[in-house]
């Protein structure tokens, strides 16, 4: 589901079984040698995680991406966020990343650091079987960590 | 000459009453026109997205087949990617649409190895048979919806949404 208010209503009332969050972590660079790579990771991260939403539409929260700065303490965005998702009581948490400062932060369980692919220059048929082959990279982790027992 | 003369105020009479008959007529058309539009209105639910996927190489098997469509919200155009279960069972071709009838997540062919010949679902384990019947005693409601399906020059379009016909 996505953050919306259409959505809500059906997450409150279904709430026993969305019990997955998925945040999208986005680093914003604003500097000229840094934004068109910075905008296209964003455009491939939130391609992905719609894709994710198809998928396990009924099972999972997409929330609206973090933005933060490049010299964001990103230890302090992982604490506050992971306990306000906890307070939420949801089972699962996925973080999706394209930046690779999150590999060092070992407060947030199940990041899933992924290389951003440039997908702005593709015709969108081939865009979509890109985006297609990396959703099905992560799909099993996804089913794995539902499956573990607990 | 004939012996009738037409007088002077029944020339201006006629006149008249064919003018104003002409106005009248320009104002009334067009909303004469607008009255019967929607008889004349051509039936646009047959819209049909044509796929690449080949009648001649459907099978009993389910297959995926995805095809994209424009959907306009309000000035905003985009284009829509989405996907259908297609078969064939005797000369009938059969497409169903993935969407989970319980939370709408996209449910798969096979995809779980202790049923592999049914839909399931990975969410919650849902499961339906191949006519998109749900599997009594998992968390879906109903049966999967089916598309209106058509052939085309040997390739297979579809069309809406429409629920199951085939239980």
């Amino acid at each position: 589901m996505y953050f919306i208010g259409k959505d809500m209503d059906q997450f409150i009332q279904q709430k026993e079984y969305v019990d997955t969050a998925i945040v999208p972590l986005l680093e914003v660079d604003l500097s000229t040698e840094g934004v068109k790579r910075s905008a296209s990771a964003s455009e491939y991260l939130q391609s992905l995680t719609a894709l994710l939403e198809k998928q396990f539409k009924g099972r999972i929260l997409l929330l609206p991406p973090i933005s933060y700065a490049k010299k964001a303490d990103r230890e302090r965005i992982a604490e506050e966020m992971n306990q306000e998702l906890q307070e939420a009581e949801f089972k699962h948490v996925f973080y999706l990343t394209t930046d690779a400062a999150w590999r060092t932060i070992d407060s947030l369980e199940n990041v899933l650091w992924l290389p951003a692919i440039p997908i702005e220059n593709m015709d969108q048929r081939f865009r979509n079987s890109v985006m297609e082959d990396q959703l099905r990279q992560v799909l099993p982790l996804f089913t794995k960590e539902w499956t573990k027992p607990s | 000459m004939s012996n009738n003369r037409v007088s002077r105020r029944q020339f201006l009479g006629y006149t008249l009453t064919g003018v104003g008959g002409f106005m009248a007529a320009g104002m009334l058309m067009p909303m004469i026109r607008f009255a019967v539009d929607p008889i004349l209105q051509e039936n646009t639910a047959g819209d049909f997205v044509l796929t690449d996927q080949a009648v001649a190489d459907l099978s009993e098997e389910p297959v995926r087949v995805d095809f994209a469509y424009e959907q306009v919200d309000a000035w905003y155009t985009s284009e829509v990617t989405s996907s259908a279960w297609v078969y064939k069972e005797g000369d009938k071709i059969i497409a169903l649409s993935p969407v989970c009838k319980h939370l709408g997540c996209t449910v798969n062919w096979a995809a779980d190895p202790e049923h592999p010949s049914q839909f399931f679902c990975p969410c919650h384990a849902g499961r339906y048979e191949k006519n998109g019947q749900n599997v009594p005693g998992t968390p879906p409601l109903g049966p999967l919806d089916e598309f209106t399906v058509e052939e085309r020059d040997g390739f297979l379009a579809i069309g809406a949404v429409k629920a199951n016909s085939l239980i």
